[in-house]
């Protein structure tokens, strides 16, 4: 099979994404008032509603309305004030009622678009993105100094309900093939569950998962969900068709599922892209299908063929009631928007003079944008001084860490105060670059102030050109060869001189400045 | 009679519905819905150009909502009170392979 | 008392009026009800189960107020009085079967808003209706468990799909049930049997815990032989429940102006209704005969035409099997109800469970429906339908704004012989006069206006009210009551007799 980038020499890929999300944050379900939990013992969050018992009927949880408001909202999108919940009739075990409340041809936000910024390795992906200048566009993108801006179209996020969950048994690793009979809990049954629909307007995979992130960022900054692809609170389809490089016309689609990560989201696209190459380089035909993302075996399989178009005899909800939002209403969820992550990045750039790649990177997360506002706070006066550093530390150091150690930040001893403290040591050269990190693993390791680990270890960094001064004569004074060595153009012993001044110093004279002095008298 | 469904096309409801019909069956449920289908000519009949349809016959009633409260459910054992089949505090059911949903 | 088993044949005025003379005890109606049926429902098969333990608790209760000296305005107004349900609406601990095999088994873990107002209300729970199978029918002889039989004559139908709700207050087994009305359910049982028979406007009672058959159009209300027992029931159970978003706030007292008579009221007659094809003559002639007693008693009456009520019947046979097909997906071994045993598959399961579970109307309903939300049908029956339903709701606004009440027939004719209808579009007719209400959703009623000429079976004229304003009906079905009297016991069950 082709590489992706080989693919894309012929062929370009037309990628749409339909992802669910659970209104994980909310306290009820959906249409009844039982417990929102993960995990819980089976069946244990239950009612005559989410059961689907004989004369139960559903209630709306306004709250869940609410969240789908704030999430157009915060995509962009027209609330529509008149729309309707729709049954879609099918049967499947795992739906009490055996149909699926949600919503029709109109759903509470219509015609969003999130803009991604792709740059890095991520926008070499694009095919021949060079041949635009930057501020030049293409389609939906235009491009940018370190890569290109991608305008991408949200058709709609519709409100609607989550279904319970099986364990297959009998059969191999709990899969439906071989498995004897099924189990069924419905606690998850009835959960409120929204689901935005893009434009097929993404053309790698790289823009899919950064789609992907970016609405996760925005999920989690509005706090409608938890948003977890491990326990299926955030779950993403994608839509995949190929066309000739040119074409207009869209291919035929199949429809990927079980991306349950931002890798397999990537990988599970990029190896569809190129099965589909493979599939109509060699003269076959794609068939719209359902295939199966196996991150394991690193390939798709198929789950089910489409042979006609799935007819769910969709008709208005009769036991719910029309809605009619009123201004009051959407402008009440708008006063609960929070600073979005863009708007958010924005600020740190002006405020802080921050790049704009590093802005994006703190506000990534949550919990690494607030620790950076509060360093800035702790910071004081020289917040604009040490915004950089601080924020080098919190992208590479920090990250680093917490990804390593899968631990929240604000579970390590490392506090925003701590963090300044460290990177203003470093900046006024107090200590190292290497003594920072060294610093910076003690902190975490020990719970002490920054300050303290220096003293304690008698790491202070010596700066002090008199000082060093009397040891880089000491050291010259005592290997008169390598003076020689030096002065014959082997410039290279000067690590052989500085090696020698650390050792005397006990590695804390400040580098650069032995370099200086070393440099100078050995000129003489 | 008009024959708006064929024995065939009554197979495909009877599946989709998922009602097991023998073929003497399908035969009979063929003229009977035929027959209501026919009863039905009026509907098909009307100028209906620019009249807006009542989903609702509720008047103006439109957001009912409830707030975000817990309510009281069933324990396990009621939830499972009138399974047919249950184990491990869930329902039972026999293979699900070649259903045809969409998950 | 001396006939313990006549309880049943009493208004919930005199029940409450011998508790509070110390006549009987609550209890000793209980015990009492549940002779009488024992006595006589073998004969009409109204019950499908009773509650003895549940009625003798509830009339532990009254009886202990009672003697703590409370009054029975704070007990509630059914206090002590017996009340049975159809057996579509879930009371915690009994059966709800709807008379299908696919709910044979089934005990509900919950009760229904409008049974526990009742309950809340102090009345006894003495037990479940039989009716047509998940109410689709119109002579409850769909029912998996035997028909239910007209006490008036027993070799007839009462009606349906309400009939045991009907059967049992005509038999006087119990004063007061509830019925459920989709399309005539209530009114055409209740005009069949001879008694006072309410479907109120859609939103008055909750649908909570009442199966469902077509929720855009089925509603709750009581049976009883008086039109004031009709009313306090009807104050029980109305109003807004937190659990049926389309139900509404009623704030109306339903008894307050039943003395008031109709002098001063514009009673709308439809001629295309009293000259439609397949009325026959003695409905027609009791109907005629019931307009000319209301305008005697002071009313005036104004003919109104409803321009679209003919389409309301295929509307109807649209909406209808729609709401249902996808209300009984649920019935599918899995949680709840029958389950074909020894599958391998969940498919097998499925298709024998409900192929076996259901009856024929209902197999026949759920795959019209089916069929006619398909792609590409829905444009041509189920959207025209609801646009109907828009036409016929405006022709009755338009008429209520010259009368306050409509008076029309209930059924096209007297209860029939088992088995004289076999065809179920033949069946469908007999709801031409009820329709066009549920699809409209404004109030109508049943009210007995004596025996037809020919059958000597009762007849029931029809009182339609506009939309949330059931009172108007109320009050001109008391004003027919004291013309015709409240509805008799049916004569073979009447002072006690246990049916010939």
């Amino acid at each position: 099979m082709k590489k992706l980038e080989e693919v894309f020499e012929t062929w370009e890929a037309v990628i749409g994404l339909e992802i669910h999300a659970e209104l994980t944050t909310l306290n009820t379900k959906m249409f009844c008032g039982c417990k929102l939990e993960f995990g819980a013992e089976p069946n244990t969050h239950t009612c005559p509603v989410c059961l689907g018992l004989p004369g139960a009927l559903p209630v709306p949880n306004k709250a869940a309305i609410e969240s789908i408001v704030l999430a157009g909202l915060a995509t962009n999108c027209d609330i529509e004030k008149h729309s309707m919940f729709y049954r879609k009739n099918y049967m499947y075990p795992d739906m009490a009622k055996n149909f699926q409340t949600t919503q029709g041809p109109v759903a509470f936000c219509m015609r969003g678009h999130l803009d991604l910024d792709v740059d890095g390795p991520a926008a070499r992906e694009r095919y021949r993105l060079d041949d635009l200048g930057v501020g030049e566009s293409d389609g939906n993108i235009t491009r940018t100094e370190d890569g290109y801006v991608a305008h991408v179209g949200i058709t709609r996020i519709h409100m609607e309900e989550d279904a319970g969950k099986m364990v297959h048994v009998g059969g191999g690793e709990g899969r439906i093939a071989g498995a004897t009979h099924s189990l069924v809990d419905y606690n998850r049954a009835g959960t409120p569950l929204i689901e935005l629909v893009t434009e097929p307007d993404l053309r790698t995979p790289e823009e899919a998962r950064l789609f992907m992130q970016k609405l996760r960022q925005i999920y989690l900054a509005i706090g409608i969900s938890d948003c977890s692809m491990e326990e299926g609170s955030l779950r993403c389809d994608g839509n995949v068709s190929l066309r000739r490089r040119g074409a207009k016309e869209f291919g035929t689609k199949t429809e990927l599922k079980n991306m349950n990560s931002f890798k397999n989201l990537h990988d599970g696209l990029a190896y569809e892209i190129c099965r589909q190459a493979e599939v109509l380089e060699e003269g076959g035909v794609i068939y719209q299908e359902t295939r199966h993302w196996d991150p394991s075996a690193k390939r798709t399989i198929v789950m089910r063929v489409k042979e006609t178009a799935d007819d769910y005899r969709l008709f208005p909800e009769p036991d719910l009631a029309p809605y009619d939002l009123t201004d009051a209403f959407i402008e009440r969820v708008r006063a609960k928007l929070p600073e979005l992550p863009d708007q958010k990045a924005r600020r740190f750039e002006e405020a802080f003079g921050l790049s704009a790649y590093d802005a994006r990177h703190l506000v990534e997360h949550r919990e690494t944008s607030r620790f950076f506002e509060a360093c800035m706070e702790a910071a004081g006066g020289e917040a604009a001084k040490l915004a950089k550093p601080v924020a080098n530390l919190i992208i590479n150091d920090v990250t680093a860490y917490l990804n390593a150690e899968g631990v929240a930040l604000a579970a390590t001893p490392l506090s925003p105060a701590r963090a300044v403290e460290l990177v203003r040591l470093q900046a006024s050269d107090a200590i190292s670059s290497k003594q920072a990190r060294q610093v910076f693993a003690a902190v975490l390791a020990e719970d002490k102030d920054p300050e303290a680990i220096v003293e304690e270890r008698g790491m202070k960094q010596v700066s002090d050109t008199g000082a060093i001064e009397a040891v880089v004569a000491e050291v010259i004074a005592a290997n008169p060869d390598e003076v020689a060595r030096y002065k014959d153009g082997n410039t290279k012993v000067i690590g052989f001189f500085v090696g020698q001044c650390m050792k005397k110093m006990r590695g804390q004279g400040n580098p650069k400045v032995i370099n200086e002095l070393l440099a100078r008298r050995l000129a003489e | 009679m008009t024959q708006h469904l064929s024995e065939h096309d009554v197979r495909g409801i009877a599946e989709y519905t998922r009602i097991g019909l023998d073929d003497e069956e399908v035969k009979q449920m063929t003229v009977d819905l035929n027959a209501i289908i026919d009863s039905l000519a009026p509907i098909t009949e009307y100028d209906l150009a620019g009249v807006e349809p009542t989903f609702h016959p509720i008047g103006d009633l439109s957001n009912v909502m409830r707030e975000d409260v817990e309510r009281e459910g069933f324990t396990q054992g009621v939830a499972l009170e009138n399974a047919p089949k249950q184990q491990d505090g869930c329902f039972l059911i026999p293979s699900i392979l070649g259903e045809g949903g969409d998950r | 008392m001396t006939a313990s088993q006549t309880f049943g044949s009493l208004s919930v005025r005199a029940i409450q009026a011998g508790l509070i003379a110390r006549e009987f005890s609550a209890a000793e109606v209980a015990r009492g009800t549940f002779e009488r049926i024992g006595a006589a429902d073998a004969q009409v098969h109204a019950f499908l189960e009773t509650t003895e333990e549940a009625a003798l608790e509830a009339a532990a209760r009254v009886d202990a107020a009672l003697a703590a000296g409370r009054g029975l305005c704070e007990l509630g107004p059914l206090a002590g009085v017996p009340v049975a349900y159809k057996d579509n609406m879930n009371l915690a601990g009994t059966h709800t079967t709807c008379s299908s095999r696919m709910l044979e088994s089934y005990v509900s873990p919950y009760t229904a808003t409008c049974v526990a107002r009742t309950l809340e209300a102090g009345a006894l729970p003495v037990g479940k209706l039989n009716m047509d199978e998940f109410a689709f029918g119109s002579s409850t002889e769909t029912s998996a468990f035997g028909p239910t039989r007209n006490p008036w004559d027993l070799g007839r139908v009462p009606g349906g799909s309400s009939g045991g709700s009907a059967a049992a207050v005509a038999a006087g087994l119990v004063p007061v049930t509830l019925g459920s009305d989709t399309g005539g359910s209530i009114r055409q049982p209740g005009s069949f049997c001879g008694i006072v028979a309410v479907k109120p406007t859609y939103g008055v009672v909750s649908r909570y815990g009442v199966v469902a058959f077509g929720s855009s159009l089925d509603q709750v209300g009581p049976f009883a032989r008086t039109v004031e027992d009709a009313a306090l029931t009807l104050n029980a159970i109305a109003g807004r429940d937190e659990l049926d978003c389309t139900s509404q706030e009623v704030t109306v007292d339903f008894t307050a102006n039943l003395a008031e008579g109709v002098r001063g009221m514009r009673i709308g007659v439809v001629p295309a209704f009293m000259d439609a094809a397949g009325l026959t003559p003695e409905v027609r002639d009791k109907v005629a005969e019931a307009a000319v007693k209301l305008e005697e008693l002071g009313a005036e009456l104004v003919e109104v035409e409803l321009p679209n009520a003919q389409a309301a019947m295929s509307a109807y046979y649209v909406l209808g099997p729609c709401e249902a097909f996808s209300n009984l997906a649920r019935f599918d071994s899995v949680r709840y109800g029958y389950c074909d045993p020894g599958h391998k598959d969940l498919g097998g399961q499925y298709e024998a469970s409900r192929a076996n579970g259901f009856g024929p109307e209902a197999r026949r309903r759920i795959m019209l429906g089916s069929y006619l939300l398909s792609a590409g049908v829905y444009d041509t029956y189920y959207y025209p339908a609801q646009q109907v339903r828009t036409l016929i709701t405006q022709d009755y606004a338009r008429a209520f704004e010259q009368v306050d009440c409509i008076l029309a027939p209930v059924a096209p004719r007297t209860a029939f012989r088992f088995g004289e209808i076999a065809d179920p579009t033949e069946m469908y007719l007999s709801d031409m006069f009820t329709i066009s209400i549920n699809i409209a959703g404004n109030g109508g009623m049943s009210m007995p206006i004596g025996l037809g000429a020919e059958t000597g079976m009762p007849v029931g004229a029809q009182l339609i009210a506009p939309a949330f304003r059931d009172k108007n009906m109320l009050r001109a079905a008391a004003a027919l009551e004291t013309v015709y009297g409240p509805a008799p016991v049916a004569p073979d069950f009447a002072d006690g007799k246990a049916g010939e």
